[in-house]
């Protein structure tokens, strides 16, 4: 009765009733087959249900009848008093795009022949794809069906049945694949591509000398097996995962342990498990297997992102940061995993693709338990190894002791018979500064500066209390464990808070400092930021200081322990707090002031002799130090004292000791250790829709699910609305990995073909939608996605069969055909050139070099400054030497912002968003950062030297040296001949930059 | 319909994505990947004639009070003194609202035109014909790092490109020695959120602001950053050349390769044209004093001033200048005058006045200023009541999100005009507003930019600068 209420003519509700009725009526196959499809692509765009225009719903029939604002659009049996067909009609609708004479007819027709509606009272806009939007008919959506190889001429090109694909496609564009690359060339690519090295010349003369397919395909499974192939395709991946190690947005923090989950990728991948379970493993690891250190590492994936800590006072700021959180996790999510850019839905239904809004509220469910943070993940595996440890290290250690008190106590009874004892040696600091005559280190490079009035005078450093200081550059270590230690003369007993010498960041914001007086007067103390690290130690008040100088010093122990000394006694008592680390390149060391910035922060007096120690010293060892006695029994006196045997006992014991304690350093402390990942809330509640995606306008509750227009599945994960974090997470990773989601497959497969060619079957390899790309070879795509399958979804398998087939071993070199026909080369008529990306350049500089480091894993080497300041953390590149510093570039500490030129200008993305393709460009600031950017310029000056302390004073033998290493050939005639010109005159050093600079170098055939 | 899995003929061989993005990958080099060499997009830019043909944009750090330089507001003397009167909790930052202030500055109408401003600024006041100021200007945010990103990206966050690297992507650059989008930082530091503010986001890397810096190495690894043997920077490049030349006829010429080989030569071209461009001790010495230069307080300003003027001459697009470190610490070295505006903006006015004004005399001077942009803008405005406890008249101002003054000069916009309105007492916009999404739109526009038409695919989405929003305020044209 639907149309009762509506001016309608009595005989049509008449026949409406009669074909109700019956069932079926020829009006109604009328509407389903031809009138349904034209107001769905036409029409429902606007007026559907959803996003009303005008009012009007053309989605449902009951909606429809009724009409929008302007009333009912149409009046049955009269086109000539229907509003439809009058904007239809005058071209008014739909807007800029008017239909055509034969699909305006059908609508005048429908309304003439009574407007009836079809079987379905509601029609899906989503249905059918149109000109402007996907539908569930749209390609990617539909299941993968492994299709048959197709049948090409040149059959004897097919290696495998990648080949196939490709020639057929190839020679229905009458174009022909290129010849083979040559095995140079051939095994160049394959190195890098699969472990992002060059490989070393000896390894391309092996090949080059046998280059069979058998050794061909021995070479790939070697490098399959490498480890750098999981730092290779790991890179990749954290691409993806928008790998970030600060926060972004305006503090920009540092994550120190986000680390574990870049290793975890480097792992799995090396370890070749399969996919869906290294997608499981991300999205719910922690759930699936709670306990097991491992899941809580992976799922370090869905909070790699930005993430904002300053989110705002008002209530709607705070919803609205959370809703931006989740935003960023589902479109991270949706993208990566099954190439949806769901996250367009938050506010409305997705505009291109068959996603309702409702669907991406179902989604942000899923994981409304995901929150970041840092836990404490205890690793069994760790905890066994430190236990084994810890019970070796207190066995040997009771022995040694055993051995030493023997010793000892033999000394003491030798001096009580009168031998005096020997001088004992005092610890060896890391820095000393004796301000004789100047503020010079006598041990190392910390020299001082002098900041305001403060000079050195009569062999001290002397210091005003009024702004007058004295810094030391940048340390070049880190600073843990640690003893400050000094001989200082006060100017006066009543002055408050100066610092004496401290350690303190670049910005002056974290310090530990030894202090007078600044909380109680006339008394020493452990100054730090905030006073994080400071606490009485209950001494007695200083009265001696501003007649003679004191010695002071404070030790702070790896565990938090502080210890005060003066004049070599323990100063009151020590406590424990917490260990403050000051990184490499961001510390200094200060005298005369407490930290920069503060306020009452200037010493008074003078400064005689300072000491740092990058550990904690024994009470004996400050005592020496002091020089006043105790019964310290010194190096040499105890040596005297053993015997031979005992002595040599004692030197194994401590050698042996030495080796598990740094053992169980790099276990790290205590049986946890610290990783960045999901902070999961157990039961996070409801999630409603939000109406316009505003925080604060709450629609209906949704349950916990995915996107409906993957018909293969089921998009409701079955669980209640408040059902706990980990079954929606749970359900989440089924759902994503479920052997029926074709999108699962076809998105990996897609990737790998796009890490390998340089650009995908689909080249929006994050967008398999509407507004993505097609696929320039569907039915290979589907081929690919079902013999991964069919391989237990292994990367390896897949990796194997791309880098074996002819197509992938083609030459690069240009064809006119190819590029008259096919300039992108969408069709693979040859291998598309490879530009290094920013890393393999990197990277491929510190091997040729020799100074590549190879070490895997653990927190990475940091190349950048970081300085905070008011909040907010800055980050700027710095060039630092060292063998950490020369680790491969997937290591790097990555935070947001602050890479170096080399990086930069070579398109390694700033992790903001998941980046799923880099660029490539070509710029002149490129080539500045190439030939004059610190790093290269270091490496081409190792690389010089090496060469050089190799073939010594042989010029011809360093020039084929150098084109060995770094091209992994030797210089034709006229190469040997410029070059060598080159560096007999201007250096070996400006032959390695120059190849550094090269197109052979940076451009991979 | 069209089968969805299939590709017809006329698109064999376009799979492309849709839009002029799609062109950045394969393209290279400046000129080459910029919006207007895109041979797939149906737009081409500049879509219409533009009224300016470069911009120097002039970013206030901090906040400045708007209430106290460009938005006379008689009503708020009277006010001095009684609480703000409304129930409303404001979202400022540190949420305390105290009485009602009084501007410290005094107004008076200016030039012909008789705009009313504030001798805050004297020397940019005398040049109030030239410009067009918006005082109903909006933000999103009243927080420093995610309100300047707005200004420069219409996003709160980092990772999107900023207005000048937008103008590059679109109109590319009209000099191949020099980048097209140049950044010149206060000497006493960078802004907050640091080179994300001219970050080129998801656009190629070439459009990405360049920062010219003083001292010997303007431009990051302009010359070597280690010395390298006397002769050895040509003697590589002319190796290199040949190295290069020989590579390319064993295997083949290549886009890729040729390109590179060009980028070498125009990283030598920037080797003489940047400390060319930087070298000001050429210009006329009275053109020098009109720019401030030779004064203490003015030189670091005066001298980037006169630089931009310069690197526009010799084609750079646009170019970025702050005024304004880092926030935070003791003085202040920005516009965030939370403790007294008097102070802090008689300082920072004094470091910019006799600059801006200097070089926008210079620009009308050499008849550059009638197709060259000049904005002038900043995070946000300051509130007309006094940061200070509820009972007191305190010197500070808090920041203010809801209403906030910009200007922009040359280019054809009107001149001595000023546009929109905020309250009585400055509080809030009340008439035409002005967000940042129509700025942006206005000043793309101004250029000969549809900004609905400059986009850029990035994850399945046509990005723009104004997001989903914009409007043109063409009221502002001449």
């Amino acid at each position: 009765m639907h149309l009762c209420g509506y001016r309608n003519h009595f005989l049509g509700l008449v026949l409406f009733l009669l074909e109700s009725a019956a069932g079926v009526s020829l009006a109604a196959v009328d509407f389903d087959h031809k009138v349904a499809p034209l107001l769905v692509r036409h029409c429902l765009e606007c007026h559907n249900g959803f996003d009303l225009k005008g009012k009007l719903d053309l989605s449902q029939r009951e909606a429809a009848m009724k009409g929008g604002k302007h009333g009912s659009p149409v009046v049955a049996g009269k086109p000539g008093e229907s509003l439809l067909w009058k904007k239809i009609s005058e071209d008014e609708m739909p807007p800029d795009h008017p239909l055509g004479q034969a699909e305006k007819t059908l609508i005048r027709d429908w309304i003439t022949g009574g407007a009836k509606w079809g079987a379905d009272a509601d029609l899906d806009p989503f249905q059918l794809t149109t000109a402007k939007r996907g539908g569930y008919d749209w390609w990617s959506l539909q299941p993968v069906k492994r299709p048959g190889q197709p049948t090409v001429t040149s059959q004897n090109w097919v290696v495998n049945p990648i080949d196939a694909f490709i020639l057929a496609k190839l020679e229905k564009a009458q174009l022909i694949p290129s010849a083979p690359a040559d095995p140079r060339a051939l095994i160049r690519r394959l190195y890098f591509d699969l472990t992002g090295l060059p490989p070393t010349a000896e390894q391309v003369a092996t090949f080059v000398n046998n280059p069979t397919d058998a050794a061909y395909r021995k070479v790939v499974d070697n490098l399959l097996g490498s480890p750098h192939y999981g730092e290779r395709w790991g890179r990749h991946w954290l691409d993806l995962a928008r790998f970030g190690e600060s926060d972004g947005f305006e503090r920009n923090g540092v994550r120190n342990n986000l680390w574990p989950y870049r290793d975890w990728i480097i792992n799995a991948l090396n370890d070749d498990i399969p996919y869906d379970e290294f997608v499981r493993m991300q999205v719910a690891g922690d759930v699936l297997k709670p306990g097991d250190p491992a899941g809580q590492r992976a799922v370090g994936f869905l909070v790699a992102g930005l993430h904002n800590t300053v989110v705002g006072g008002s209530e709607f700021m705070k919803k609205t940061a959370r809703q931006d959180e989740l935003e960023e996790i589902v479109g991270t999510v949706g993208q990566t995993f099954v190439g949806l850019t769901v996250n367009c839905a938050r506010c409305h239904n997705h505009k291109f693709d068959p996603i309702r809004q409702k669907e991406y509220y179902q989604l942000t469910s899923a994981i409304a338990g995901v929150f970041h943070g840092e836990r404490n993940v205890s690793d069994p595996e760790l905890g066994f190894q430190r236990e084994a440890l810890q019970k070796q290290v207190a066995v040997l250690s009771e022995k040694l002791a055993g051995i030493e008190n023997r010793g000892r106590e033999a000394a003491l009874a030798r001096r009580k018979q009168g031998d005096k004892p020997p001088k004992a040696d005092p610890p060896k600091p890391l820095a000393r500064w004796e301000f004789d005559t100047d503020l010079r280190d006598s041990l190392g490079e910390m020299h001082g500066m002098a900041k305001g009035s403060a000079r050195v005078s009569s062999g001290a450093l002397v210091v005003d209390g009024n702004a007058s200081w004295v810094e030391t550059k940048p340390t070049k270590e880190q600073l843990r464990a640690k003893t400050l230690e000094a001989w200082v003369e006060l100017g006066d007993l009543n002055q408050k808070g100066g610092g004496v010498i401290g350690v303190q960041n670049l910005s002056g914001v974290q310090f530990d400092t030894i202090v007078f007086a600044e909380r109680e007067s006339r008394l020493w103390m452990a100054g730090s930021n905030g006073y994080a690290r400071t606490q009485s130690f209950g001494a007695l008040e200083e009265n001696e200081a501003h007649q003679n100088p004191v010695h002071v010093a404070i030790v702070y122990r790896e565990d938090g322990m502080i210890t005060g000394y003066r004049n070599g006694v323990p100063y009151g008592k020590p406590y424990k707090t917490g260990m403050s680390e000051f990184p490499a390149g961001n510390s200094q060391i200060i005298f005369g002031m407490r930290h920069k910035g503060g306020g009452n922060n200037y010493l008074k007096g003078k400064i005689h002799r300072a000491q740092l120690y990058e550990r904690a010293l024994t009470p004996d060892e400050v005592a020496v130090s002091a020089g006043v006695e105790s019964s310290f029994v010194g190096e040499q006196e105890l040596a005297a004292a053993l015997g031979q045997a005992s002595r040599k006992r004692r030197k194994e014991l401590k050698d042996q000791l030495a080796a598990l304690i740094a053992r169980e350093k790099e276990l790290g402390i205590g049986s946890q250790m610290k990783v960045y990942t999901v902070v999961a809330r157990g039961n996070p509640g409801k999630v409603r829709l939000l109406k316009r995606g505003s925080a604060m306008d709450e629609g209906e509750v949704v349950r916990p699910g995915a996107v409906a227009a993957l018909r293969s599945l089921s998009s409701d994960f079955g669980i209640q609305p408040d059902a706990p974090d980990a079954e929606r997470r749970k359900q989440l990773a089924h759902w994503l990995t479920d052997p029926e989601n074709p999108l699962f497959t076809r998105v990996i497969v897609n990737r790998l073909w796009h890490y390998h060619f340089g650009t995908g079957i689909v080249e929006t390899p994050n967008d398999f939608g509407f507004n993505g790309g097609r696929p320039s070879h569907p039915e290979l795509l589907d081929w690919l996605a079902s013999e991964f399958v069919a391989n237990g979804r292994r990367l390896k398998a897949m990796h194997r069969l791309i880098v074996t087939s002819n197509t992938y071993r083609q030459a690069t070199a240009p064809s006119e055909d190819g590029l008259a026909l096919d300039a992108e080369n969408r069709l693979l008529w040859r291998k598309s050139p490879v530009r290094l990306d920013a890393e393999s350049l990197r990277d491929a500089v510190l091997a040729v070099s020799g100074k590549l480091n190879p070490k895997m894993g653990g927190p990475g080497f940091r190349d950048v400054s970081i300085t905070p300041n008011n909040g907010t953390t800055y980050y700027a590149p710095i060039y630092p030497k060292g063998d950490e510093y020369n680790r491969r570039t997937v290591y790097r500490f990555s935070p947001r912002g602050g890479r170096s030129a080399v990086l930069d200008t070579f398109d390694c993305p700033d992790p903001s968003t998941t980046a799923p393709r880099r660029g490539v460009t070509t710029t002149p600031l490129q080539a500045l950062a190439l030939l004059n950017n610190e790093f290269i310029l270091n490496k081409a000056q190792a690389m010089a030297d090496r060469v050089q302390a190799l073939e010594k004073g042989r010029l011809d033998e360093q020039v084929k040296r150098v084109f060995l290493d770094a091209y992994q050939r030797a210089p034709d005639a006229e190469e040997l001949f410029l070059a060598k010109r080159l560096a007999g005159q201007y250096g070996l050093v400006t032959l390695c930059r120059s190849l550094f600079n090269s197109n052979e170098f940076v451009i991979l055939n | 319909m069209k089968d969805a899995n299939t590709i017809d003929r006329r698109e064999f061989f376009n799979w492309g994505i849709r839009g002029i993005g799609a062109t950045a990958f394969a393209s290279l080099l400046s000129r080459g990947s910029s919006a207007r060499a895109s041979s797939l997009g149906p737009a081409v830019f500049p879509n219409f004639e533009p009224r300016a043909k470069r911009a120097i944009h002039i970013s206030l750090v901090g906040g400045m009070s708007h209430i106290d330089s460009y938005d006379h507001k008689p009503g708020l003397d009277k006010a001095h003194g009684k609480p703000l009167g409304s129930s409303e909790k404001p979202d400022i930052f540190f949420g305390k609202v105290g009485l009602l202030r009084k501007s410290d500055f005094q107004f008076k109408p200016r030039s012909q035109s008789g705009l009313w401003l504030s001798d805050m600024f004297p020397h940019i006041a005398g040049m109030a014909d030239e410009m067009t100021v918006i005082r109903s200007m909006t933000t999103d945010s009243a927080n420093h790092t995610p309100a300047l990103f707005f200004a420069n990206s219409g996003f709160e966050f980092n990772g999107f490109p900023s207005v000048g690297s937008w103008a590059s992507y679109g109109l590319g650059s009209d000099t191949e020695s020099l980048p097209a989008f140049v950044v010149l930082s206060d000497g006493r530091g960078g802004p907050n959120g640091g080179a994300s503010n001219w970050s080129s986001g998801f656009l190629p890397s070439q459009h990405q602001g360049v920062e010219l810096r003083s001292g010997n190495t303007p431009v990051r690894d302009l010359f070597p950053a280690i010395e390298q043997p006397k002769g050895s920077d040509a003697a590589a490049r002319a190796f290199l050349q040949k190295l290069n030349a020989r590579h390319a006829a064993r295997r083949g010429a290549d886009a890729m390769l040729s390109s590179r080989m060009r980028s070498y030569e125009l990283a030598a071209r920037m080797q003489l044209s940047v400390p060319e461009v930087s070298d000001i001790n050429g210009e006329p010495e009275y053109i020098r004093r009109q720019y401030g230069m030779g004064e203490s307080r003015t030189e670091d300003a005066g001298r980037r001033c006169l630089l931009a003027r310069r690197l526009l001459e010799r084609g750079v697009r646009f170019v970025q200048i702050y005024s304004g470190g880092p926030i935070g610490g003791s003085p202040r070295a920005s516009w965030d005058a939370h403790e007294n505006v008097q102070d802090n903006h008689s300082t920072e006015a004094g470091r910019i006045d006799k600059p801006i004004a200097g070089l926008l005399r210079d620009l009308k001077q050499r008849g550059m200023l009638d197709d060259t942009l000049v904005l002038f803008t900043t995070e946000f405005g300051r509130t007309p009541f006094a940061q200070s406890n509820a009972n007191q008249v305190g010197p500070g101002r808090d920041h203010n999100k809801y209403g906030f003054s910009c200007w922009i000069a040359g280019g054809g916009v009107k001149s001595g005009y000023s546009y929109g309105q905020t309250d009585e007492i400055g509080w809030k916009t009340v008439e035409n507003p002005v967000h940042w999404h129509d700025f942006h739109a206005t000043v793309l526009h101004l250029m000969g930019i549809d900004h609905k038409k400059l986009t850029f695919y990035h994850n399945g989405i046509e990005r723009r600068l104004t997001n989903v929003h914009g409007h043109v305020v063409s009221d502002i044209f001449a």
